[in-house]
Formats: C-alpha cells, sequence, structure tokens
C-alpha cells in the first residue's frame, strides 16, 4: 500500500534456512572469541602482575637471610688480652677484635676460612662478650655471618670454590641460616651482606614528612579556595589549568625545577630530605587539590545553606561544616597522593639524592637516600650479592604502599557517604 | 483510507495470532513485578498496554523479546510464544528473536553514526543484504516505510543524532522495520515528543499495522483509544482487562479499568 | 639566643596573647551584655583571641624570616672589619674558603681548623653571630610585643574581629592556591632560562633535527658541533613510549575494561579491577628493575635464539613492554569510564536489533566511545613518554636511530638523568642540554594534555 513501485517485493526472510543457520553459528563463535579475547586481556595482565611479584618474592625473601656459621671459640686459649672484670668499650677497641676473630675461625675451620667469614664477624665477638663477660672464660660455639661468597654459595648460586667449602660446612653441620636483621638496622655499604635500608627507610620518612608538612596545609586551602570561595575570573582559570597541567607534568621536570631553583637559586643543601620533601610536595599538592576538591564538592549544597541560615560567615560554614565532611575524602587522596611521592624515583635522582650514604641522616638537611633510590642504586651494583638485597628492599616498599593504599581503601569504604 | 481499513478489520475478525503468553510472572530479585499475565497478539489489530506508571506494562513488554535478559537480576516464569514456538526455551536463540521481535524505546536512540548507518546496522548484523545496491534498496524503502525518506534523502550521510526528536524516533522505527520483523514492540514510542511530532508516529502506526503485529505502550489514554485496535489495562503488575479498544473504554467490565479511564487515579 | 628558642618565645607570647584577649573580650561582653547592650556585642571572645596573638605572631615572624636571609651578611661584614681579617689572601676563593672555615667551628659544626687564618676568625665571628643573634631575637620580641599590645587596645565588645580574622584566612587561602601558578612558572622560568644559556652555545636547529647525539665528546672538548642532535632521542622516546608501550597497553587495556564492565560477573569485576590498578601502583624503579633484570635478558636471549642481529641486554622492546603493562589500568579505566558514558539506551537499542554483544561493542559502544578512549590514548602516551626509571634502566644509552626493537635506544629522560648525574659544572652546555630536553618534554607532554582533555570534554558535553 505505502510500497511504492521503485522498491521490489522483498520475501520474508527465512531464519530457519542453513544459510542463516550458519550464519547465527558463525556469528556466536566471533561473540564467543570476542569474549575470549577479553578474559584473555584480563588474564595476561594480572598474570604479569602475579609473575612480577613472585619474582621479587623470589629474589628478595633470600635478602631477609643470612648464612651463619657455627665457630667454636676457645676464649682462654685465644690471644685475647682482655680482663673479665674490666669490660669497656675503649678496652674493646683496643682488643684487636678482627684480627682475633680471623686467628679463632683459623684454628676452627682451617687456614683458609678466615675468607669464610664476614669481616664484619667480629662485632658479634664483641657483643657477646659485653653482654656476658664470663664468657672470656668458657669455650662457646657461636654462629658468625658467613661471606658475601659464602652466603651466595649457601644460596645455591656461588663460585666453585666457595661451594665447596659450603658443602664441607654443611656436612660438619656448622652451617645455618638465620633471620638477617642487619637488613633492618644497617645501612648501604659496599659489602652486600652487611647493608640495610634503615637508612633509606629513615631518609624516605625524612622525606615524606616534609612533603606531608608542605602539600597537605596548602593543598587543602587550595582546594577550599578553588572550591568554595573562588570568583569565576581569570586567575581562577589560570589557577585551575596551573594545577590540572602540574597534575599531568612527568616527575623528572619537578627534579629540573628543584635542581635550578632550590639547589642552584636558593642554595639549599644537596641530596637533603629537605629538598626532596620540597620537590615531592610540588608534585604531591595537585593530586591533594583535586582530591580534595571532589570531596568537597560531594557535600551538598543543602549542608552550606543550612550553616548560613544559622547565621554562620562563610569561613565558619567551610571549617565547621564543610571540611569536616570532606576530610575522608581528602585524607583518601592525600594517602594516594603520598603513596605516589613513596615510589618516586627519578626527581630524586636529579637533586642529588643517588649519593653513597652510609649513615642514617639526623635531619632534613643531612644528606640521604630513599627507599626507590636506594633500590635503584643497589639494582646497578655489580656484586651478586646485591640482586637478592634489591628485591628485599622492593618487598619493603611494596608492603608499605600496599599498606598505604590498603588504609585508603579503608577509609574510603568507612566514611564513604551517600547524600 | 486509514477509516476504510479500520471498518474493514471490524468486520473480518478473522486474526491470526502471533504471540502468546500464558502466566507470565516477572521477579526482579526478591520483587514479583508481574504477576500472572496471560495475552494473545496478533497480526492484523495494534494492541496497546495502558496502566497507571509502575504497573508492569513495559517490564512485559520487554519479556516479549526477551530485553530483560540483559537485567541480571530479572527472572521469567511462564510461556511466551511466538508462532507457537516457545521463545524462552533453549532452542529458541535470542539473537534471532530479536530480529522477528524488534523493538522502539522511550527516548529515541539512534546510534552516533550516520542516517544511512543506522538503518543498514540490522541488515549487517543480520546479512539480509545481499551486496551493496540490495543494502541501499534496503534502506530506501525502510526510511520510506518510516516515512522519513523524503525529509533525509538529500543527507543520508548526516549523523542521525542531528535529527529532531520526531525524526530520530522515526529513524529508530525505520532501524527496527529494516530487519523484516514481524512483530514491533513500542514502549511509550511518544512520550519524550511534541504534538506534532507524535502525530506523525500514530499516522505511521497506521501505515505499518497489517505488516507487522504492533504492541505499543503508552499512559497516554487518548493515544490508545486512537492507534489501537485492542486494550490491555495492566494495574499492579497484573492484567485486569484485555479487549478491543472501543469496548474497554466505552464499556468497561472491570471497576479498576473504569476508574483508571474515568480518571481515578493514574 | 637559638633559632629554636626564639621560635619557642614567640609561641608563648602568642599563647599568651590568645588567653589574655580572649578572656578581655569575654569580660567586656559579658559587661556589655549586662547594661543591656546585646547587639554591641560582635565577635566571639575566640575571635578575639585569634585577632590579639596574630598581631603578636605574624608581624614578628615576617621580621625574623627577612632577618634570617640578612643577617649573615651583616656577620659576614663585621667580621671582615674585624682586624683579624685584614690578613686575608685577596682572592674571593680561598678567602671565602676561610671564612667558611671559622664560620663552620664557631657555629660547632667543626671541630679544628686546617688553615690557621680560620682560627683567628673564629672569635669575631662568635661575637658577630651572638651580637646579631641577639640583635634580632630582641627585635622579633619586641614586634611582638608591639603588635600584640596595639591589637589588645582594639579588643572592645563590638570590634569586628571575626571578619579581620576570616579575612586572613581568606587571604591564606589564596597565597596556597597562588601557589600552583607560582610552580607552574618556575617550571617555565627555570626550564626556559637554561634552556636559553644552552641555546646560546648549540644552534636550536642542530638540536631540535640534528642526528648525532655525543654530550661526551662535548665535554671532552670536541666542540659542541653535531654532538647534540636530539633526533635519535625523540625517536627513541616514541618507539618506546608511543609505539611498543601502545602496543601493548591498548589492546590489553581496552579489551580488559570491556570485559570488566561488559561480560565479567560482579564478583570477578569487583577482584579484578583493583587487582588491575595495582598495576598502576608499583613504583617505576621496580618496573625497571624487572624490566632490566628478568624481561631484557629473556628477550635477548629469544632475538639470539631466532637470529637477530645487533640484540642487546638493554633493548627498546623490554622497555616498552613493561612500560606498556604499566599503562594498562590506565588506558583501561580510561576506557572505561568513556564506555559507561555512553549512554544505556545506545546498548538496549543494539541488543534489541537481535546484535550479540561482542557486536553492540565493537559496532557500537566502541565507535560512540572512540573520542574518549582516543583522549585516554593520549593521555597515557603523555605519562609514557614522561616515564624516566624504566627506561633509565632498561633502555640503555645509546643513541641509535634503529627500527629494530631488540636493540638498545636511548629517550629524552634517560638522557636528562644521564646528563645532571655525578658531578656537574653548571655552565658546560652538556649539563644545560638536560633542560633543553626537559623543556621540550614539557611542552609535549602540555600539549598531548591539552588535546586529550579538549577531546575527551567534548565527548562528554555529547552526552550530557
Amino acid at each position: 500500500m505505502s510500497a511504492t513501485p521503485t522498491v521490489p517485493k522483498r520475501l520474508p526472510t527465512d531464519w530457519k534456512s542453513d544459510a542463516m543457520r550458519k550464519r547465527i553459528a558463525r556469528r556466536y563463535a566471533a561473540e564467543r572469541r570476542f569474549k575470549l579475547a577479553g578474559l584473555l586481556a584480563v588474564g595476561l595482565s594480572a598474570a604479569f602482575l602475579a609473575f612480577l611479584l613472585f619474582s621479587m618474592l623470589g629474589n628478595g625473601l633470600r635478602g631477609f637471610t643470612r648464612t651463619e656459621i657455627a665457630v667454636q671459640v676457645d676464649f682462654p686459649a685465644s690471644p685475647l688480652l682482655l680482663d673479665p672484670n674490666a669490660i669497656t668499650d675503649q678496652a674493646l677497641a683496643n682488643a684487636n677484635l678482627p684480627m682475633v676473630t680471623g686467628a679463632v675461625v683459623k684454628k676452627a675451620l682451617g687456614a683458609d676460612a678466615e675468607e669464610w667469614v664476614s669481616p664484619t664477624a667480629w662485632t658479634v665477638l664483641r657483643d657477646r662478650i659485653k653482654a656476658d663477660p664470663r664468657i672470656l672464660g668458657r669455650i662457646e660455639t657461636i654462629k658468625l655471618p658467613a661471606s658475601t661468597a659464602i652466603d651466595l654459595a649457601a644460596k645455591s648460586q656461588g663460585s666453585p670454590d666457595a661451594e665447596a667449602a659450603v658443602n664441607r660446612l654443611s656436612k660438619a653441620r656448622l652451617i645455618s641460616t638465620g633471620f638477617n636483621w642487619g637488613f633492618l638496622t644497617l645501612s648501604d655499604g659496599t659489602d652486600p651482606t652487611q647493608v640495610g635500608i634503615w637508612g633509606a627507610f629513615k631518609g624516605t620518612l625524612l622525606t615524606m614528612l616534609v612533603t606531608l608538612a608542605l602539600s597537605f596545609p596548602v593543598g587543602v586551602a587550595t582546594a577550599v579556595y578553588l572550591e568554595e570561595y573562588a570568583r569565576k575570573n581569570w586567575m581562577t582559570d589560570v589557577i585551575e589549568v596551573s594545577i590540572n597541567n602540574l597534575a599531568a607534568v612527568p616527575s623528572i621536570i619537578f627534579g629540573l625545577l628543584g635542581l635550578s631553583i632550590f639547589l642552584n637559586v636558593l642554595h639549599l643543601p644537596r641530596s637533603a630530605s629537605l629538598v626532596g620533601g620540597m620537590t615531592l610536595a610540588l608534585m604531591t599538592m595537585p593530586v591533594i587539590v583535586i582530591a580534595g576538591r571532589n570531596a568537597i564538592k560531594s557535600v551538598p549544597p543543602s549542608i552550606r545553606d543550612a550553616a548560613l541560615g544559622v547565621g554562620a560567615s562563610p569561613v565558619q560554614v567551610v571549617f565547621h561544616h564543610v571540611l569536616p565532611l570532606a576530610l575522608p575524602g581528602i585524607l583518601t587522596g592525600t594517602i594516594i597522593g603520598m603513596a605516589r611521592a613513596l615510589g618516586e624515583t627519578a626527581p630524586l635522582l636529579m637533586i642529588g639524592m643517588r649519593a653513597f650514604i652510609a649513615t642514617p641522616p639526623g635531619g632534613i638537611t643531612d644528606p640521604a637516600t630513599v627507599l626507590p633510590v636506594q633500590i635503584f642504586l643497589w639494582s646497578d651494583e655489580v656484586s651478586k650479592g646485591f640482586v637478592e638485597k634489591t628485591s628485599a628492599a622492593i618487598i619493603v616498599l611494596l608492603v608499605f604502599l600496599l599498606a598505604m593504599n590498603g588504609l585508603a581503601i579503608y577509609l574510603r569504604n568507612k566514611f564513604e557517604r551517600r547524600w | 483510507m486509514t477509516a476504510m481499513i479500520h471498518e474493514q478489520h471490524n468486520m473480518t475478525p478473522t486474526v491470526e495470532t502471533k504471540m502468546t503468553a500464558r502466566d507470565v510472572k516477572v521477579f526482579y530479585g526478591e520483587k514479583q513485578a508481574i504477576k500472572g499475565v496471560s495475552i494473545d497478539v496478533d497480526m492484523d489489530n495494534v494492541t496497546a498496554f495502558i496502566g497507571p506508571s509502575g504497573c508492569g506494562k513495559s517490564t512485559f513488554l520487554r519479556t516479549l523479546n526477551r530485553m530483560n535478559d540483559t537485567v541480571a537480576s530479572a527472572r521469567v516464569e511462564g510461556t511466551i510464544t511466538l508462532d507457537g514456538e516457545d521463545i524462552y526455551a533453549p532452542s529458541m536463540d535470542v539473537v534471532q528473536l530479536r530480529a522477528r521481535v524488534g523493538m522502539v524505546f522511550q527516548k529515541p536512540n539512534p546510534f552516533p553514526k550516520s542516517i544511512y548507518e543506522n538503518i543498514a546496522y540490522g541488515p549487517r548484523i543480520h546479512g539480509l543484504a545481499h551486496g551493496k545496491a540490495d543494502l541501499e534498496v534496503i534502506v530506501e524503502k525502510s526510511l520510506r516505510r518510516a516515512g522519513l525518506w523524503d525529509e533525509v534523502k538529500d543527507r543520508l550521510h548526516d549523523s542521525g543524532t542531528a535529527l529532531s526528536g520526531g525524526q530520530q524516533q522515526r529513524l529508530c522505527i525505520g532501524r527496527a522495520i529494516a530487519v523484516e520483523p514481524e512483530v514491533i514492540l513500542m514502549d511509550e514510542p511518544c512520550s519524550a515528543l511534541d504534538p506534532i511530532a507524535t502525530a506523525k508516529i500514530e499516522e505511521l502506526i497506521h501505515e505499518l499495522r497489517g505488516r507487522y503485529a504492533i504492541v505499543i505502550v503508552t499512559h497516554n489514554m487518548q493515544q490508545a483509544a486512537r492507534v489501537s485496535q485492542r486494550t490491555a489495562f495492566f494495574h499492579l503488575g497484573e492484567l485486569v482487562e484485555y479487549g478491543v479498544t472501543s469496548d474497554i473504554f466505552t464499556n468497561p467490565r472491570q471497576e479498576r479499568t473504569k476508574d483508571y479511564i474515568t480518571g481515578r487515579y493514574g | 639566643m637559638t633559632g629554636p628558642a626564639i621560635l619557642l618565645l614567640l609561641a608563648g607570647l602568642g599563647a599568651i596573647a590568645w588567653v589574655s584577649a580572649r578572656a578581655r573580650a569575654m569580660r567586656l561582653q559579658t559587661a556589655a551584655r549586662a547594661s543591656g547592650r546585646r547587639d554591641a556585642v560582635h565577635s566571639l571572645p575566640g575571635y578575639h583571641g585569634w585577632y590579639v596573638a596574630l598581631w603578636t605572631l605574624v608581624p614578628a615572624g615576617i621580621f625574623l624570616a627577612v632577618w634570617a636571609n640578612v643577617a649573615p651578611g651583616l656577620v659576614t661584614e663585621s667580621v671582615l672589619s674585624s682586624p683579624a681579617a685584614q690578613s686575608l689572601p685577596a682572592d674571593d676563593f680561598s678567602r671565602s674558603a676561610i671564612l667558611g672555615e671559622a664560620r663552620a667551628i664557631a657555629v660547632g659544626a667543626q671541630a679544628g681548623a686546617f688553615n690557621p687564618l680560620s682560627q683567628g676568625l673564629v672569635e669575631p665571628y662568635k661575637d658577630a653571630i651572638g651580637k646579631y643573634g641577639m640583635a634580632g631575637a630582641t627585635l622579633a620580641i619586641v614586634l611582638a610585643f608591639a603588635g600584640g599590645a596595639y591589637a589588645f587596645t582594639r579588643v572592645r565588645p563590638d570590634f569586628r574581629t571575626r571578619t579581620r580574622v576570616e579575612r586572613l584566612v581568606m587571604a591564606t587561602l589564596l597565597i596556597a592556591s597562588l601557589l600552583a601558578i607560582i610552580t607552574t612558572l618556575g617550571i617555565v622560568a627555570s626550564l626556559l632560562w637554561e634552556s636559553f644559556r644552552f641555546f646560546s652555545m648549540v644552534s636550536p636547529i642542530d638540536f631540535l633535527f640534528g642526528i648525532k647525539w655525543s654530550p661526551q665528546s662535548a665535554a671532552l672538548g670536541y666542540g659542541n658541533d653535531d654532538a647534540f642532535g636530539a633526533v635519535p632521542l625523540f625517536w627513541g622516546t616514541i618507539f618506546i613510549g608511543a609505539i611498543i608501550a601502545m602496543i601493548v597497553a591498548i589492546p590489553l587495556g581496552l579489551m580488559s575494561a570491556i570485559y570488566l564492565t561488559q561480560y565479567a560477573s560482579p564478583t570477578v569485576r569487583k577482584w579484578m579491577k583493583p587487582t588491575l590498578e595495582m598495576l598502576a601502583g608499583v613504583p617505576t624503579v621496580v618496573y625497571g628493575y624487572f624490566a632490566a633484570l628478568t624481561i631484557a635478558p629473556a628477550l635477548r636471549d629469544f632475538a639470539v635464539k631466532i637470529g637477530i642481529h645487533g640484540a642487546s641486554s638493554e633493548s627498546a622492546l623490554a622497555a616498552g613492554l613493561v612500560m606498556g603493562v604499566m599503562i594498562i589500568p590506565f588506558v583501561s579505566s580510561m576506557a572505561d569510564d568513556s564506555i559507561a558514558a555512553v549512554p544505556q539506551s545506545m546498548r538496549d537499542g543494539s541488543l534489541a536489533m537481535g546484535a550479540t554483544t561482542s557486536e553492540t561493542i565493537s559496532r557500537v559502544l566502541i565507535p560512540a566511545a572512540l573520542p574518549g578512549v582516543v583522549g585516554g590514548v593520549l593521555l597515557a602516551v603523555s605519562r609514557a613518554i614522561g616515564e624516566t626509571m624504566i627506561v633509565v634502566m632498561a633502555a640503555g644509552l645509546a643513541a641509535n636511530l634503529t627500527l629494530n626493537p631488540f636493540a638498545s635506544v636511548t629517550t629524552v629522560t634517560t638522557q636528562i638523568v644521564q646528563l645532571l648525574t655525578g658531578d656537574q659544572e653548571f655552565d658546560s652546555a652538556k649539563t644545560l642540554a638536560a633542560f633543553a630536553l626537559g623543556l621540550v618534554l614539557f611542552i609535549v607532554t602540555l600539549l598531548l594534555n591539552i588535546v586529550a582533555l579538549r577531546v575527551v570534554k567534548k565527548y562528554r558535553e555529547a552526552y550530557e
């Protein structure tokens, strides 16, 4: 009726025809392939993450242990000249313990055994004597930390010589594995058995404190200003554009800024947590501003109206009502920003935090390093023993990041409010 | 002319039943939205579903081409057949079913593609066209049937979203027609349109009648009276009354229907 | 008087000011109320407290900040005018070395002097530091008292202290938000200034279009010509960040987003989404280490096995692959947002035509979401080319113009790190080149971001 003569009449579609059945089967096959591709993409991504974490765990857990060699120490017969009744630090320092330890080890294990224990093994003897001076009159079996070569061999990646030594020792049941407390209490060093993350950890802590102290107040103040008070004018636009751009600027550019302004113009101390913290604060601030603005935005206007309605001033409205309600959101954003700063490496390299720092920093102006930079430095070491230390440091870093992100998620879930 | 068709159908009530529903219940999780509806939809009449909002008429409409499948929590009980085939049977292919039972939505939803591509979408995915020329024929025919051809024939490659609301809705009807469905479901197709566009759609429904079984959900009783020959009144998930439109409006048998039609609630 | 002590003292004064002003305001207001002038009371006593405390602290604080910068100069001047300074050598370098040593001994940072001359200067230094320290402290305290007293006299029941305190709060907020502009300006200024110095030594044309990069040879004195052609760096950056990484990240990120939003059950989505997001939370140094330690050697062995020449243990492929994985969550969350922004009615419309889910996704949802996805990819590229640690650790330093993904290439960020680590003389073209590279990186990432945000914004508006 309404069909015009130009259009030929079509037969109704025969959905039961063979061609149509085949076609539909093909379409379903395509559907399955597509879905499989999606599953594969998710699987691959997750598998990569798992592979990364497992390879770090596999390498890194060994970094938390150390190999120890049991040595029988015959104190009375040793060339140690110490009076058990007058053990002072000075007396211990004068007793030439390193040499004595070497002699004791040689006597107990053989002529070539001196190289099997760590060069710092004497500190174990020192601590034992200090703890109980009466030990000087006894024969005692003491576990001394093994040298890097032996340590690696015991973890089955050593040289043939060291392997042979380990075989001998383990046959004599003299070798054992203990938790490497030094990894948590020592700082950077040249001997992989004698390095720890304490120095880097302390540096990280100081740097993060500076970052938080600078970026949090400024970030929150900016968010409040932009969201609550700023009039729509060119200056507000410039501020907004600046913040959005800063959030997208590559981190290394902040390092360049730190180098040329903080170090070369303001002459602040190089390699210090202060400058590191300031640089990271500039990076973290936009994150806090953006999170803060979203949190403030989500507080419904009715609350502001109510407060204004009972005669509160605009400042009181914000500080008494809006900010407390927006605080969980702001805190979540802050934690996420801090977690990003915690993992950041590149800008800190620019301001000289890659120096070899063997003593933990005492304050924010002391030369310091941070965990990610320490990881970077160790990853460049040639000595094989550093591989496990690097991975172990990565585990520590990841645990901290996981904890921070977990806290952020917890905060979000606990305080999330639906208006 | 339309009046004449009307007459003819009233005189020859030999109807071919296209879809039947028997004791259909729909649940959303724990909540029951449809409480045992049985109805027949035939080829020659336009069937209107009316009722106050939230009465389940749209929900029921969506069971007829299994659009409820896309809602994870929805569950359908009872039987619905298309030409005697159970559409919820495992052997029924949902892709094929939806090609045979087309749907037009409340808000015009043309794809953000050209007018041509909008119409060609269905024939392409179902492989209905044999070559480019054939596809062009289908597009022209569908647009003609949707009463849109004269308005858009010079700008087939403009975006479908650039059309006016009424034109968009006719485009969506054309899009549904292009796959040669047997049934067309319309879910309040005019509720987002102005009166003039609404009149055009209604006119279009008249013209499409007889070629497709048409089911239209509307909350506008005048519209139901204007376009349909059969009317079903839904209330609180139940089918209260179903019959010839003129009877329902002039002589409702149920008290509830009467109350609704006379405007006691709604 | 030492710095911490004076700060502590000031804080004490501020606290006293707060307490006393608040008490006074309370007393006055009670009196005013008692006499029936209820409307004469304006601000809460606490605001009066803050008002006076701020008047006590702020001027003194500003003075101390200025003084800390001025005092060292005054100290040095007075030391130089002391009789012991007459014997100082004339040349600036040794003079400042001696002064520095004397100063270090005077403040107790150093135990003894290497130079006998500095020993003689220790006493004058101690005197001068003591004198000026005392002067600064006295002045600061006087200022604190003066400010506090002035404000205290203004405490009256009807004085509008709240307005004034709030005005200061507003000013603080404004200054805080200006810091973002200052930072941006600082970045632009420092990059421009150092780059300007660089371009006075090396022509911008040679830098931007030269194909030979060997800053070492320039540093060794072979001249700046032909040593700073940055094209190999640009190519390496694009090769790794915009090509290899995207080949990994776009399909994986897009398909992950599609699977998780369109197919996965709620439980799977609930667990897998945060899992994928963890990929973005892993520090880049960890990725770099992983790429260098595990991926790169494996790729090299693979390349050698299939007989590819020029395979290096630091390869573009290793860095690009790992970077791509890092970018996956980024692409996937942008794609997720874009697909979610496509109205549900599109999806329904397509499904109601009898399209399968995959047909709906690939023919309706993705084309509709394309601008958003493209914007997201641009942002991802901008992030990838600015990424530093992965390429520093895994891509290498050889400035090769090569298409071989198994070969070593270097990038802009790698070279910035390379040029600026170690001992620096700040005037050499070698160190300044890092800033020129930084400038290029800054401009490119900025442009990418602006374009991307425009695209995304336009697209969002289309569905609102």
